[in-house]
C-alpha cells in the first residue's frame, strides 16, 4: 500500500500512517456547555401502528415492490429491510404485507418515514413534553429531548432514561435512548444501543462507531469507505481542512456536533412556554368535575408565578395529556394581560367541554405562551376608570372566545361598502376623518350587508324614480334627494365596476330608501339597487 | 361571581332600595326629550332597566335606538353592544344621531341562546352603558333574566324586534320589559319634491308602568340634533291600555 492514493486535491492520511501529531481541535478544550440531550431511536415506528404480526411493510419504488420495514416476528423469520417483497413472500408466505403509502415528497425509502409514521412521530415529541419542555421530532424514527436542568425531576439521567423507555413500551413502542452533550451524539449512540455519557467524554465515546451511525448522506459515507475511513475515530484524524473541501462544510459541522465541540440546537415540536404550572395524577381523570378541580389548582399556581415576575399574559394553552399518549391542547388568547385566576377560568369553561378524555388524563398543564410586563395593580387606589376598563376588557374577551365581536373603523374610502372596516374589539377606532369636500349628506342607519336589487320606475332616464318595487311591495315616492354620484376605485376594483348614483328616497308612508342606480343613465344594463335604510 | 360583579350588584341593589317610589335621580335615566320625559314615570327611559321597541320601520328604530344608546353613553367613557344575528348598523349614519362609532361594538350571535347569552354578559358588566338586542321574539323568562342583568350591570338594555303588521297590534306578547315602544314613520318636512327635510316618526308608546299608553308625532332636527315632539299627543285606544294593564298585573 503507498502513501498517496489518487484521491488529490485532499491529501487524507490514513490510519497506521502517522506522520504528525493529528490537529486538535481548539473548541474542544472550551469546556462542555451543559447542555444534555436525549435522543430516543424507534426502530420498528412504521410496522407497530399496523397491527399484530408478523408482517412486513412495503411500498412500490419504481416498478419494484420493497419491503421497508418488518417487524421483530417477521425478522425473526428470515426477513429484512430492502428486499423484493416476491423475494420476502417466497421466504415466509405467511407474513401479513401491509402497503405503506409512500411519503409524497421524498418517495419511500428502507426504514424511512411513512405519512403514519411522521404523524405518530409528532405525536410521541408531544406526548415528551411531559418530561421537558423543549423536544423535537427526529425524522424518520427518533426524538430529541432537550433534558437540561429536567434530569433530576425523574431521580437522576439514568432513571429518566429508563422510565421514558419503559413509558415508550407501555405505549407499544420499542426504543433505546441515549444521553449526551450534543443532539449528534446522542442520536447516533441511540442507534448503535444507547448509554448515557458523562459530560466532556463524547469525543472518546463517538469513536470506534461506524460511520453510519452519524447518518450523514449515504454518498458521503460511501466515498468515505472507499478510501478506508469506516469509523469516526478514523474520520477525525484526518486534516479537517481536506476533509470540508472534498466533502463539504456539512461534513465538518456533523463532526463537530459528535464530538461534543458544538452542540447545535433542536427544533422543538413546541415553544417553550415562559411560565408553566404542571399537574401529574396518579390516576387518569375523565370527569367535567375532576377537570375543573384540577383547573382550580392550576391556574392559582400559574397566577402566582407570573405575579411574582410582574407579567401578565396574553396568550395560554392548557396542554392535556391522555394516559394513552395523546395530547389535546386548548389555546386562549385575551385582549389584555391578566393574571387574574378567575377570570382565566371563566374563558377556560366553555372551552373544557372540547376535552375528549377517552381513557382520562394522566397530566395538565397550563402554559403561558406570550407573557407581557404587568405593573401590580391595588384595587381601589386605580380609580373607576381603570376599573371599568378593566371589566371590560374581561367582557370583550369572554364574548370573543365564544362569538364573533368587532368595531368598526372608517377607512379612508368613498365607497360605501368598503368605508367601514371591522377591527377587533381591543383596538381603539379613530374619529372619522373631517370631510374636506363640505359636510357629508345624511348616510343610512342600516347599510344593507349586498346590496338588493330594485324595480323602479323613473319619469326621465337621469330622473330619481317616482315608483319601485321593494321586496314584492309598490311604493310611490313622494320626495327624492339626489342623485350623489359615487365612483367606483379604479386602483382596487374591477374595471366593470359601474358608477352609481346614489337618491335619498322617501315613500308615502314616510319610510326612507337609500338606493342607488349601477350604470350609467339610459343604459340597458342598467339596474337599481337597494343598499340602506336611512332614518 | 367576581368581585367587582358582586360590588356592582350590591351598588345597584342598594340604588333600587334608596330610590323606592320616589322620582329618581337624573344620572338613572336617559332623557329623549321634555314631553315624552314627563310622561315617563321616571322622568325618560330607566337605566338599569330593559325597554322594547318594534320596528315598523327598519331606519327610524335603527335611528331611534341609536339616538337612546348615545344618550346612555356617559362623557367619554362607556361603550355599546349591538348584538344580533346579522348586526348591520352603518356608523357614518349613527354619528347623525350622536352615537360615536368608536364606542359601538358589534356582536354577531347566529343562534338566539348565543344571543341571550351575549347580551346578558354585557348587560352585567359595569362598564357598559347600553346593550342593543336584535331578536325576533323573547319569552318572559329570558326578559326577567335580561332585566336582572340590567339592574346588577346599570346598563340599559334595548330588545329591537321587527314590527308587527297594522293589524295585529293587539297579539303583542307578554314581557319583562319596563317600557314598550313602536316606531313608525310619517312624511318628512321637506318642503319640495327634492328636499327631504327632517325625518319624522311616529313614536309610540305601547306600555310602560305607570304611564298612560300614547303616541307622539316626533321630528329629528339634524341641524341641532334635538327630538322635538309636535304639541297633540294621540292617546292610544283604550281596549289596547286595557290589555297593556293587564299584562302589567300579571308580571
Amino acid at each position: 500500500m503507498t502513501g498517496r492514493r489518487c484521491c488529490h486535491p485532499p491529501r487524507l492520511h490514513l490510519p497506521g500512517e502517522h506522520r504528525f501529531p493529528t490537529p486538535r481541535l481548539p473548541t474542544q478544550t472550551v469546556p462542555p456547555t451543559g447542555r444534555r440531550l436525549l435522543a430516543l431511536h424507534l426502530p420498528r415506528l412504521v410496522t407497530e401502528g399496523l397491527g399484530p404480526g408478523p408482517l412486513l411493510a412495503w411500498a412500490p419504488q419504481g416498478a419494484r415492490r420493497i419491503v421497508v420495514a418488518v417487524d421483530p416476528l417477521a425478522e425473526a423469520l428470515g426477513l429484512r429491510p430492502g428486499q423484493a417483497l416476491a423475494e420476502a413472500q417466497a421466504i415466509a408466505p405467511t407474513v401479513r404485507a401491509v402497503l405503506v403509502p409512500p411519503d409524497a415528497g421524498s418517495g419511500p425509502r428502507v426504514n424511512g418515514a411513512t405519512p403514519a409514521a411522521g404523524r405518530r412521530l409528532a405525536e410521541l415529541a408531544l406526548w415528551a413534553l411531559r418530561f421537558t419542555p423543549l423536544t423535537a421530532p427526529d425524522t424518520p424514527d427518533g426524538l430529541l429531548l432537550d433534558i437540561t436542568g429536567a434530569a433530576h425531576l425523574a431521580g437522576g439521567e439514568a432513571a429518566l432514561l429508563a422510565r421514558i423507555i419503559a413509558d415508550l413500551r407501555r405505549l407499544g413502542h420499542e426504543a433505546r435512548g441515549a444521553i449526551a452533550g450534543s443532539p449528534v451524539t446522542a442520536a447516533a449512540l441511540a442507534r448503535v444501543g444507547g448509554g448515557i455519557l458523562a459530560p466532556g467524554t463524547e469525543s472518546a465515546a463517538i469513536g470506534p462507531l461506524p460511520l453510519a451511525a452519524l447518518r450523514l448522506p449515504p454518498e458521503t459515507v460511501a466515498s468515505l469507505g472507499r478510501l478506508g475511513l469506516r469509523t469516526v475515530r478514523e474520520v477525525l484524524a484526518q486534516p479537517r481542512a481536506a476533509l470540508t473541501r472534498r466533502f463539504g462544510a456539512h461534513l465538518a459541522h456533523v463532526l463537530d456536533a459528535a464530538t461534543g465541540a458544538t452542540s447545535p440546537p433542536i427544533r422543538p415540536i413546541r415553544p417553550a412556554p415562559d411560565f408553566s404550572a404542571t399537574q401529574d395524577l396518579l390516576e387518569p381523570i375523565t370527569t367535567r368535575e375532576a377537570i375543573d378541580a384540577v383547573m382550580d389548582r392550576l391556574l392559582p399556581r400559574l397566577c402566582r408565578r407570573l405575579e411574582r415576575a410582574g407579567m401578565g399574559l396574553r396568550e395560554i394553552v392548557l396542554r392535556a395529556h391522555r394516559a394513552d399518549g395523546g395530547v389535546q391542547e386548548i389555546n386562549l388568547g385575551t385582549g389584555a394581560a391578566t393574571r387574574d385566576p378567575a377570570h382565566l377560568a371563566r374563558l377556560f369553561r366553555d372551552r373544557l367541554d372540547r376535552l375528549e378524555p377517552g381513557f382520562g388524563f394522566d397530566r395538565m398543564a397550563l402554559l403561558a405562551l406570550r407573557t407581557e410586563a404587568l405593573e401590580g395593580v391595588q384595587s381601589g387606589f386605580a380609580g373607576a376608570g381603570a376599573e371599568r376598563r378593566d371589566a371590560l376588557t374581561r367582557l370583550l374577551d369572554r364574548l370573543a372566545q365564544r362569538l364573533p365581536v368587532w368595531r368598526l373603523a372608517p377607512r379612508a374610502s368613498h365607497w360605501p361598502e368598503r368605508a367601514m372596516q371591522k377591527v377587533e374589539p381591543f383596538a381603539t377606532v379613530p374619529a372619522p376623518a373631517a370631510a374636506i369636500d363640505g359636510p357629508t349628506p345624511p348616510r343610512p342607519v342600516r347599510l344593507l350587508r349586498r346590496p338588493e336589487p330594485l324595480e323602479a320606475l323613473a319619469l326621465l332616464p337621469d330622473a330619481p324614480p317616482s315608483m319601485i318595487r321593494l321586496y314584492g311591495q309598490r311604493h310611490r315616492i313622494r320626495r327624492a334627494e339626489g342623485p350623489e354620484r359615487i365612483a367606483p376605485e379604479w386602483w382596487r376594483d374591477a374595471p366593470t365596476r359601474r358608477t352609481r348614483d346614489y337618491y335619498r328616497l322617501e315613500c308615502e308612508d314616510g319610510t326612507r330608501l337609500w338606493v342607488c342606480r349601477a350604470g350609467a343613465p339610459g343604459d340597458a344594463a342598467t339596474t337599481w339597487l337597494h343598499h340602506g335604510w336611512l332614518a | 361571581m367576581d368581585r367587582p360583579a358582586l360590588l356592582a350588584a350590591l351598588r345597584g341593589r342598594i340604588a333600587r332600595i334608596e330610590r323606592g317610589g320616589a322620582l329618581p335621580a337624573t344620572a338613572t335615566v336617559v332623557r329623549l326629550c321634555p314631553p315624552i320625559d314627563a310622561a315617563l314615570p321616571a322622568g325618560g327611559l330607566e337605566r338599569a332597566a330593559l325597554h322594547e321597541v318594534a320596528a315598523d320601520a327598519p331606519g327610524a328604530a335603527a335611528a331611534f335606538c341609536a339616538l337612546v344608546l348615545a344618550r346612555s353613553l356617559p362623557d367619554g367613557d362607556g361603550t355599546v353592544f349591538w348584538i344580533g344575528p346579522d348586526p348591520d348598523p352603518w356608523p357614518p349614519g349613527m354619528a347623525q344621531f350622536g352615537l360615536d362609532p368608536a364606542r359601538l361594538v358589534l356582536v354577531r350571535a347566529q343562534k338566539p341562546t348565543d344571543a341571550l347569552w351575549a347580551a346578558e354578559e354585557a348587560l352585567r358588566c359595569p362598564a357598559v352603558s347600553g346593550v342593543l338586542l336584535a331578536a325576533r321574539r323573547m319569552d318572559l323568562t329570558a326578559g326577567r333574566r335580561l332585566m336582572l342583568a340590567a339592574g346588577t350591570g346599570g346598563a340599559l338594555g334595548l330588545i329591537l324586534r321587527p314590527g308587527q303588521t297594522q293589524g295585529k297590534e293587539e297579539a303583542l306578547d307578554p314581557s319583562a320589559a319596563l317600557t314598550r315602544w313602536r316606531i313608525g314613520t310619517l312624511p318628512g318636512s321637506g318642503a319640495a319634491r327634492h328636499d327631504l327635510g327632517d325625518p319624522r316618526w311616529r313614536l309610540a308608546l305601547l306600555r310602560a308602568r305607570g304611564a298612560r299608553p300614547q303616541a307622539w308625532t316626533a321630528t329629528w332636527h339634524a341641524g341641532s340634533e334635538s327630538l322635538g315632539v309636535e304639541e297633540e299627543t294621540t292617546p292610544l285606544p283604550e281596549q289596547r291600555r286595557v290589555r297593556a294593564s293587564r299584562m302589567g298585573a300579571g308580571q
